[in-house]
């Protein structure tokens, strides 16, 4: 592996569902020499594309896990994540970005800045990644690449400039000019494998030399030397041009567009060429880590080969030696045979076989030097886990997880199944933060959780192919959450005298709402509560929390506060008080008029104009609000929030009012208070499930 | 108690009277550019929800979040014109009347009544709340729209909708002999309301050029709040 950091690139490809990523994907590799063959996405050949291995992929024309692999270009080493694009799996992306240095956004020259794209945006921006744009697709009917790149602007705020103009559109598409250089370049051979460049065709020079002096004009921003040549007059070199716009776009304050049709093999070496020239190498980059050894104080962390070890396990695979461990290596460096430690368990492990990943493929390595990502095997770690050297205790800032939204219940078919489920499950879980599943008390069936039907979906279909788990799925569920509205007194005296020794606790005080999950507050004076029984309050208060004492769905947003209460000296006990707890909880928290709270989701509906009114009104009949609609050329956008509960099946419906020429997506907005007709029928529902138990 | 008390202040109200105009008609608010019609209109909007009744906001040049914007701002402005107002209530209030009024953003030559339409007919069919009032901000009158307005006028007396349109008068131009603008004479028989915004001194002028009897009244509003000054 290279040690020149200068020549390393950690980059991403991200953008919305169908956008052509891993079209993209696959032909970087194709242009790098990392495979000698090119298959399309839902390949007509069978083999789809590379980046996509596991075989659920490949039949949904989806890419799920982010593959990461590795390849070179002019001599400079470039890894890359392939992220997915559907937003139930976003905590992938969430993952991939955090280890990442670059990301290239890709977007559709027709479709343009899309729901998916705004939300992979504002995970960019948290972790302050720097990008460029591929405007993908500009062989197609409709393909409006200036479009695409004043959407940057308008809808996403990015500081978007032009480096390319395309040589024709659509069916036309001929190659690109690009703008630095001055020069035209087409792409020929079978598979666009040979760069020529020629001059402007006489047709472009005007139009090229007017976007040159735009982009000229909006990257001078960035670089005192070109303003200065600018305003002398004096030649300005490509350096010059290329420095600023490095400068502006590793501050993250500008977005240079680059345009072409990955399908097409159009434009895709300048692209790798940007990737170089304009996307940071890992010492251009500031990456924090929190040291545990010193208050949590955040440490800068510098990709220094001779300081101690800091690397990420940023996700994990099930391969058929065991599991696969990526991992991104910030300072230091991981060999074979080290010693390391899990900074979360303080765990020792010892580094077995190293590997870089060519999706499917691998290659063994006998070191990750700092600053590049590969993949170890046989360590036993979850996703997000911190690996240091021993003698630090450094962990990476931990990633924004989602809590999931939607359960679904589960039973294995045969013992089988059974024991093949659980082995699933557990890798899963690990895998996968979002991903949650427990056993029902009452009911003894596992329960998932997850972000969306599709991403429970295309677990149960997982457990099926790869494990073998058959499992019979019962009907999606909402997480529900109960909540109170206003504060409530309660004064509860929990006293029991059945022969021996007896219970006695008396707890007073109010629940309130409040903004977090649950807090309790102790103001009892004076004694009247002895201090060692107030944790024996908290925690009967706090269980009570689990479940709502009328729905049972989880309590959240209450604070407890009590003021008063009174012991015995022979019969109180810490269950005395714990019971008394429960008991004053269960009274303030049903004069505290509780609701129940559901999960909304922001649904972004894209049809064509002529159905914009049917589309409005199916947002509508499922108590929807809808926040807008826009028209964007022959396409209409209709932004909403709908309640998770009325999404089911909703693809279905939304396919037959529009013949199919429509497509949502749908991702988790906030927490809000259910309508009260809604409510009693969640409660009705509630009862008779129960009864049926 | 809020709503009232907001419903009182609002310019909209004060100048024109709450006896709002009969479903199924037509008024517009009139004035060069930059005035502020589309300001004007949203007061106008908001204090049609603050009554209760749903709104549709149609803008032919606005995108959804400035739609958004100017309705937040509208809504602020209100509400500091009373004076003290507890926050949370103010936002309180706010998150209520939000979900009422949403806005439609098309382009001038792909504006369809029809999908409008569609769109009502499946609220009308599922017996959900209808709107009871639709902004249409950006129309061309320069331009021959009587097509588009007969559309409307269908729309307006089918679904029982009084419908509101920003119309752009020209410096240049005088009034024509019966006191209108060019723009709103050829249509006027169409309109059953219409307000003139002109600029005077540092203060804007709306004078009510179609309305009954208030016709020739003139008030004072501030520039920066639309409140009257």
């Amino acid at each position: 592996m290279l040690k020149d950091l200068k020549r390393v690139r950690n980059i991403g490809i991200s953008a919305h569902i169908d956008s052509g990523k891993t079209t993209l994907t696959e032909r970087i590799l194709f242009y790098t020499n990392r495979i000698h063959q090119i298959h399309e996405v839902k390949g007509k050949d069978g083999a789809g594309a590379v980046m996509d291995s596991m075989e659920l992929e490949r039949e949904r024309g989806i890419t799920i896990a982010s593959a990461a692999t590795h390849c070179e270009w002019n001599k400079n080493d470039i890894n890359i994540i392939d992220t997915p694009g559907h937003v139930d799996f976003t905590v992938e992306v969430e993952r991939s970005l955090r280890v990442l240095d670059g990301v290239i956004l890709v977007l559709c020259s027709v479709s343009g800045v899309q729901s998916q794209s705004i939300t992979v945006d504002q995970q960019m921006k948290r972790y302050q990644v720097p990008c460029i744009a591929f405007v993908n697709k500009c062989d197609r009917s409709g393909a409006n690449p200036y479009r695409v790149a004043k959407q940057l602007r308008d809808k996403l705020g990015h500081n978007s400039v032009l480096m390319q103009i395309p040589i024709g559109l659509e069916d036309k598409l001929k190659g690109v000019v690009d703008l630095v250089s001055m020069k035209a370049l087409y792409f020929e051979g079978d598979n666009g494998e040979n760069v020529i460049v020629k001059e402007i065709p006489n047709e472009l020079k005007d139009e090229a030399a007017e976007k040159r002096e735009e982009m000229i004009d909006a990257v001078s921003m960035y670089s005192d030397e070109l303003t200065e040549a600018i305003l002398e007059e004096k030649e300005i070199t490509e350096a010059m041009v290329v420095d600023a716009i490095r400068r502006g776009t590793i501050a993250r304050e500008m977005t240079p567009v680059f345009l072409g049709s990955a399908y097409k093999n159009t434009a895709v070496q300048p692209l790798l060429d940007a990737v170089i020239k304009f996307l940071p190498a890992p010492i251009d980059i500031n990456n924090e880590a929190i040291d545990h050894d010193n208050n949590g104080e955040s440490v800068t962390l510098t990709s220094d080969f001779d300081k101690p070890t800091v690397a990420l396990a940023f996700k994990l695979e099930d391969g058929q030696y065991g599991q696969l461990t990526y991992i991104r290596v910030y300072q230091g460096g991981l060999k074979k045979g080290d010693t390391i430690i899990n900074s979360r368990d303080g765990k020792k492990v010892k580094v077995g076989r190293l590997i870089r990943m060519h999706a499917a493929e691998m290659e063994d390595i006998d070191e990750i030097p700092a600053g590049h990502i590969g993949a170890m095997f046989g360590i036993d770690c979850a996703s997000g886990d911190t690996f240091v050297s021993p003698g630090i205790n450094y962990s990476m800032i931990a990633m924004h997880v989602m809590e999931p939204v939607i359960s679904l219940s589960i039973n294995p078919v045969d013992n089988k199944s059974q024991i093949n489920m659980s082995k699933a499950l557990n890798r899963f879980t690990k895998e996968d933060p979002t991903f949650r599943t427990y056993v029902d008390k009452e009911t003894n069936e596992t329960i998932i959780q997850g972000m969306g039907e599709l991403h429970l979906e295309v677990y149960v279909e997982r457990m099926k192919r790869e494990y073998k788990a058959e499992v019979i799925t019962g009907q999606p569920r909402v997480a529900y959450r109960e909540t109170i509205t206003q504060k409530a007194e309660f004064n509860y005296t929990h006293k029991k005298q059945t022969g021996g020794a007896g219970q006695f606790g008396r707890v007073s005080g109010f629940v309130e709402p409040f903004d977090g999950e649950f807090e309790f507050v102790n103001k009892v004076t004076g004694g009247r509560i002895p201090t060692n029984y107030i944790p024996a309050c908290e925690k009967g208060f706090a269980g009570c929390m689990e479940k709502g004492p009328k729905l049972e769905f989880p309590i959240t947003g209450v604070r407890v506060t009590l003021m008063d209460g009174a012991y015995h000296a022979v019969d109180s006990s810490d269950m005395a008080f714990q019971a008394a707890a429960r008991g004053g909880f269960l009274e303030g928290y049903l004069k505290a008029k509780p609701v129940i709270h559901e999960p909304i989701m922001k649904v972004v509906i894209e049809t064509p104009n002529e159905f914009q009114g049917s589309c409005m009104g199916l947002i509508n009949q499922r108590r929807g609000i809808i926040l807008g609609s826009q028209e964007e050329g022959v396409m209409s956008v209709i932004e909403s929030q709908v309640p998770l509960s009325e999404m089911f099946g909703f693809s279905t419906i939304l396919r037959s009012a529009t013949q199919g020429k429509a497509q949502f997506t749908m991702e988790f907005s906030s927490y809000k208070q259910v309508p009260q007709s809604v409510a009693d029928a969640i409660i009705k529902a509630k009862e008779e499930d129960k009864k049926k138990k | 108690m809020l709503r009232k008390d907001l419903i009182q202040k609002s310019p909209v109200v004060q100048i024109i009277g709450n006896d709002y105009m009969e479903k199924g008609q037509f008024a517009a608010v009139i004035s060069r550019a930059g005035v502020g019609k589309t300001q004007f209109l949203v007061q106008i909007a908001i204090s049609w929800l603050l009554e209760g009744k749903k709104v549709i906001h149609i803008s032919l040049y606005d995108t959804i979040d400035k739609i958004n914007l100017r309705y937040k701002e509208g809504y602020t402005n209100l509400i500091d014109s009373v004076g003290y107002i507890d926050p949370q209530k103010a936002s309180r209030l706010w998150d209520d009347l939000a979900p009422c009024k949403f806005g439609i953003t098309c382009h001038e030559n792909t504006f369809s009544p029809k999908n409008i339409r569609d769109y009502l007919v499946s609220l009308r069919k599922n017996s959900l709340e209808m709107p009871s009032m639709i902004v249409v901000d950006g129309l061309d009158f320069d331009r021959d729209c009587s097509v588009v307005l007969d559309k409307l006028l269908e729309l307006a007396s089918e679904f029982s909708l009084a419908i509101w349109f920003s119309m752009k008068s020209h410096r240049e131009e005088a009034f024509t002999d019966k006191g209108f603008p060019i723009q709103l004479d050829k249509v006027q028989d169409r309109f059953a309301k219409a307000i003139y915004l002109q600029p005077k001194e540092d203060k804007i002028e709306v004078v009510i050029l179609k309305d009954g009897e208030k016709v020739n009244e003139r008030h004072l509003i501030e520039p920066a709040t639309m409140m009257l000054a």
